[in-house]
C-alpha cells in the first residue's frame, strides 16, 4: 500500500515531468483533454494517451496577458502553461466548450501559440429533452472519433473502442472499491491521498492504474485501522474541473474532521457510471454523458436538484455535515450555489461554503471558517 | 482638449422610449386580460410571438431595468437572497425580480413582471440555460429549454444548424402548440420575419451614415434603437421609427451636421462587448470631450446585418439559417475567429481608428479572448484596442479610473500613431 502511494504522490507531485516521461517511455502521442466530460475512451481506441488537463502548479505569469483576471483557476492556470511552454509535450487537446464559456477561449490561443497538431472543439449538448439532444451528442463523438482517425491515419474499430472502454470501466470498478473501503474505514486514507488516486487516474495509463488499484485495494482490504469516533464525518461538493488545494484537505482533518466520501470532480465524480458494453460502443459513450446523475450544473438538469443528492450521500455515510468548495469565477457552480444552500437551510442540513482561487489568498481565512463549521457540527 | 465638444442629440431616438414602455407595460398587464406570458432568452421569443404570447427577452429585460435606473435595487434584492455578486447581472435582476415579488419586497414596479406560463430558454451561453434552472428551482416556473451551440469554428456550422432546426422542430413548435392549446402559426411568423426584413433593411440604410466623414450619429444612438429590430420584432412601429430615423440622418448630412459638434469626431471607436445599458450616458461623458465617438459594435451588428437573407416564405428555416447558415452564421460573432472577421469588416467599412474591448466581469459570453483579437486586429491593421472592464448593470463592477486611464491611453495610441 505504500508503494503505490508513494508512487501515486510522485506522479501528482509533478505531473508535467510525468506525462512528459510517459510519452517517451511509451512512445505514443500524448493528447490533454480538459475537464470535465471528454469521453477520453475515444482518445484510448485510436493508440493514443489521454491526460486530464491539471491546474497548475505555480501562479499565474504570462496568462495574464492572454485570459482576464475573472476566469477560473484552471482557466488561467492552463493557459499560462501553455503559452510558457510548460506543456509542449502534448501533442493535441479536445475542448468541451459548451460545459462553459470559459472553455471557449482555448482553442483560438492554443492554434495562434501553441499550434497543436491535432485540436478538437466539442459542442456536447445540455441534457435537454428529446431526440435530437441524444442525437446530437452522438453525432458530436462521431465527429470526434473521425478527427482522431484522420489524425492517426488509423481507422478505431468497435472493437478496439470496446477493449477501450472495458480497460476504462475496469478502472471505474476498483476506483469504486477504494471508495467502498474508504466509506468502511475513513481512516485508513487522507483525504489528500485520495484525491492524489483519482487525479493519478486521470494522468496515467490506465492500464498502469489499474495495476496500482489492485495493489492498492489489498492492501487497503487487509489493512486494520482504528476508527476514531470523535471525528466528524463530513462530505465536499463541488470543486469543478481541478484539484482542490491538499492544505485544505489536510486542514479539514487537522480540525478534527473526516471524509468518508466525496462529490467532487477530482473524486467520485471522476469515476461515476460505468458505461454500457453492449451494443455501439459510441452510442454508450453518449448514454454515459447524457447520464443526469451526478448531477452537473454544466449539463443543464433541472428535474434533479443537486442539494438532495449531495444530502443523501451525507446520510449514507452518517455525516454530519457538507462542505461546498466552490471554485472562484465558476458559474455554473456559482449559480447554482444559491439553491444549493437553500435546499440545505430547508433540510436542516449543516454546510458551509470555502471559496478556492488558484493562488491560495489566505488559508488562514479558510481555516477560521472551517473551524466554526466543525465547532457547529459538534467537532473539536 | 481646447476644442469644445458637445453631442448633437437626435430626436427621433426619444421616440423609442414610449415604444419600449409599451412594450414591458403590456407584458406587465398581460394575465389581467387573460394572455399567455413567455419569457426568453437568446433568439427564441419568435415562436411565442408567433403564437400571441407576451414575451420578455432576456438581455432586453435587463437592458430596460438598466435604463430605468432600476438596476441596482434589483440586483440588491438577490444578492440578499444569496446570489453572488460574480453572477451575471442579467441572472441576478431575473432572480432579484423574482425574489423582490415572492417576499414582497417593494422595488420600482416597471421592473416587475408576471411569472411566465413557460420560459423558453435558449442557451446561447451555458449561463442562460443556469438562470432559467434557477427560475425553475425556486418559482417553479415552466422552462423549454433549447441548446443554441456558439460555433467556434465554420466548418462545424452545419451539424449544428441541424441540431438546432431540429430542436425547432421537434421540441419547441410541439412544447408551444401544447401550451397554447393551438396549431403553430407559421404565418404570424412569417408576417413577423417580414417587418423584420423591412426594420433590418431601413436600418442598414441608417448604418450608412456611420460611414460619413463626420459621422452622423453614434453607436449609443443605435443602441437605444436596437428594440425593433429585435424584441420588438414583428411590430410595424418599428417601421414607422427607423424610417424616420433615416429622414432625421439625411438631412443631418444635407445640412452638414455631425455627431458631435463642433464639427464631427477626432476619434472614430469601435466597441466590443455587450453595450453598457445602465451607464451609456457615463460612458457617452467620458467620449465626448475628447471628441471620441463610438461607431460600431459587435453586440449592436449582431441584429440582422443581412437582411436580404431573411425568408418570410419558410420562417422556421430562415430562422435557423439565420444563426447558422453558412452565408448568415450569427452565432459565429460569438467566437475569437467569428470576432476577428467582423471587427476586420468593420474597420474598413467605418474608417475607425481604435477598438474599445468592453470586457464584462459577470457575462464572459463576449470576453472571449479578447486580448488575442486586439493582438491580432493591431498587427494586421495598425489599429490600437484597449481592453476596459465593467459590467452592463452592477455599478460595483465599474472602475472610472480604470475606464479613464485606459481611454486615455487609446487616444495617445491613436494620436502616437498619426505623427
Amino acid at each position: 500500500m505504500e508503494r503505490v502511494l508513494s508512487k501515486i504522490a510522485e506522479v501528482t507531485s509533478d505531473p508535467y515531468a510525468y506525462v512528459a516521461g510517459l510519452k517517451e517511455r511509451k512512445n505514443k502521442k500524448i493528447i490533454g483533454c480538459f475537464p470535465m466530460h471528454v469521453p477520453e475512451e475515444i482518445v484510448h481506441a485510436a493508440d493514443l494517451i489521454p491526460v486530464v488537463i491539471w491546474r497548475g502548479n505555480e501562479p499565474v505569469t504570462w496568462g495574464h496577458a492572454h485570459v482576464p483576471p475573472y476566469d477560473c483557476g484552471i482557466t488561467r492556470s492552463f493557459v499560462d502553461d501553455a503559452v510558457r511552454g510548460k506543456l509542449s509535450f502534448m501533442d493535441g487537446f479536445v475542448f468541451h466548450i459548451r460545459q462553459c464559456l470559459q472553455a471557449g477561449e482555448f482553442p483560438f490561443i492554443m492554434e495562434r501559440h501553441f499550434k497543436p497538431a491535432y485540436q478538437k472543439i466539442l459542442y456536447l449538448p445540455a441534457i435537454y429533452p428529446g431526440d435530437p439532444t441524444r442525437d446530437f451528442a452522438l453525432k458530436e463523438l462521431e465527429s470526434f472519433k473521425t478527427s482522431l482517425e484522420d489524425f492517426t491515419g488509423k481507422m478505431i474499430s468497435d472493437d478496439s473502442l470496446k477493449k477501450s472502454i472495458e480497460i476504462y470501466n475496469k478502472n471505474r470498478s476498483l476506483m469504486e472499491r477504494v471508495y467502498e473501503i474508504r466509506r468502511a474505514k475513513p481512516e485508513i486514507l487522507k483525504a489528500k491521498e485520495v484525491m492524489q488516486i483519482v487525479w493519478s487516474s486521470m494522468l496515467m495509463p490506465k492500464e498502469d492504474h489499474n495495476e496500482l488499484l489492485t495493489e492498492l485495494i489489498k492492501g487497503m482490504e487487509e489493512k486494520s485501522v482504528k476508527a476514531q469516533k470523535e471525528r466528524i464525518k463530513v462530505i465536499p461538493v463541488g470543486c469543478l474541473c481541478q484539484t482542490l488545494q491538499f492544505d485544505i484537505l489536510d486542514l479539514i482533518e487537522d480540525l478534527g474532521m473526516i471524509v468518508p466520501d466525496d462529490d467532487l470532480y477530482i473524486g467520485s465524480r471522476y469515476f461515476a457510471n460505468p458505461v454500457n458494453l453492449n451494443g455501439n460502443p459510441l452510442k454508450a459513450l453518449a448514454d454515459r454523458y447524457l447520464t443526469k446523475t451526478p448531477l452537473c450544473p454544466t449539463k443543464g438538469v433541472w428535474d434533479i436538484h443537486w442539494g438532495d443528492e449531495a444530502i443523501k450521500r451525507m446520510r449514507d455515510n452518517d455525516a454530519k455535515g457538507i462542505i461546498s468548495v466552490r471554485v472562484k469565477y465558476c458559474p455554473p457552480h456559482t449559480c447554482y450555489y444559491p439553491d444549493f444552500r437553500s435546499k440545505m437551510a430547508e433540510e436542516g442540513v449543516p454546510e458551509v461554503m470555502i471559496e478556492m482561487e488558484h493562488e491560495i489568498i489566505s488559508l488562514e481565512g479558510v481555516k477560521t471558517r472551517l473551524q466554526s463549521f466543525a465547532e457547529t457540527i459538534g467537532g473539536v | 482638449m481646447d476644442v469644445k465638444y458637445k453631442v448633437n442629440r437626435l430626436q427621433t431616438t426619444n421616440e423609442i422610449r414610449p415604444l419600449v414602455d409599451k412594450h414591458w407595460a403590456d407584458l406587465r398587464t398581460a394575465k389581467e386580460r387573460g394572455e399567455l406570458v413567455a419569457w426568453a432568452s437568446g433568439p427564441t421569443f419568435i415562436f411565442a410571438y408567433a403564437m400571441g404570447m407576451k414575451c420578455h427577452f432576456m438581455a432586453g429585460y435587463s437592458a430596460y431595468c438598466g435604463g430605468i435606473g432600476a438596476g441596482e435595487e434589483v440586483l440588491k434584492v438577490a444578492e440578499m437572497a444569496g446570489d453572488l455578486p460574480e453572477t451575471c447581472s442579467y441572472h441576478r435582476l431575473h432572480m432579484g425580480m423574482g425574489e423582490a415579488v415572492a417576499r414582497g419586497i417593494p422595488i420600482n414596479p416597471q421592473a416587475i413582471l408576471p411569472m411566465p406560463d413557460l420560459m423558453v430558454a435558449g442557451r446561447l451561453c451555458p449561463e442562460m440555460s443556469h438562470y432559467a434552472e434557477g427560475l425553475h428551482r425556486r418559482f417553479g416556473v415552466r422552462v423549454l429549454p433549447i441548446d443554441l451551440p456558439a460555433v467556434a469554428n465554420i466548418e462545424d456550422m452545419p451539424r449544428v444548424r441541424e441540431f438546432v432546426y431540429r430542436q425547432f422542430k421537434e421540441v419547441v413548435i410541439p412544447t408551444i402548440e401544447e401550451v397554447c392549446g393551438k396549431p403553430f402559426d407559421y404565418d404570424r411568423m412569417s408576417e413577423i420575419l417580414s417587418v423584420l426584413k423591412k426594420v433590418a433593411t431601413l436600418r442598414n440604410q441608417c448604418w450608412e451614415f456611420f460611414k460619413d466623414k463626420p459621422s452622423r450619429w453614434t453607436l449609443w444612438d443605435y443602441g437605444v434603437s436596437i428594440a425593433p429590430v429585435f424584441y420588438l420584432m414583428g411590430n410595424p412601429a418599428g417601421i414607422t421609427y427607423y424610417e424616420k430615423l433615416l429622414k432625421e440622418l439625411q438631412e443631418r448630412r444635407e445640412k452638414g451636421i455631425p455627431a458631435i459638434a463642433p464639427d464631427g469626431e477626432k476619434y472614430r471607436l469601435y466597441w466590443d462587448g455587450w453595450l453598457p445599458w445602465a451607464f451609456l450616458g457615463k460612458f457617452m461623458r467620458k467620449f465626448t470631450p475628447h471628441g471620441a465617438v463610438v461607431l460600431c459594435g459587435r453586440y449592436p451588428w449582431e441584429f440582422f446585418p443581412h437582411p436580404e437573407l431573411i425568408d418570410p416564405e419558410h420562417p422556421v428555416e430562415s430562422w435557423a439559417d439565420l444563426y447558422y447558415g453558412m452565408e448568415s452564421h450569427l452565432v459565429y460573432t460569438f467566437s475569437p475567429k467569428g470576432t476577428i472577421d467582423l471587427i476586420g469588416k468593420l474597420i474598413d467599412d467605418y474608417s475607425l481608428d481604435g477598438l474599445i474591448m468592453f470586457s464584462s466581469k459577470t457575462c464572459r459570453v463576449m470576453n472571449l479572448a479578447q486580448p488575442e483579437v486586439i493582438d491580432v486586429l493591431d498587427k494586421k491593421y495598425g489599429i490600437p484596442g484597449v481592453i476596459i472592464e465593467g459590467d452592463m448593470i452592477d455599478s460595483a463592477m465599474i472602475s472610472d479610473a480604470q475606464i479613464e486611464t485606459r481611454l486615455q491611453a487609446l487616444y495617445e495610441m491613436i494620436d502616437s500613431r498619426r505623427r
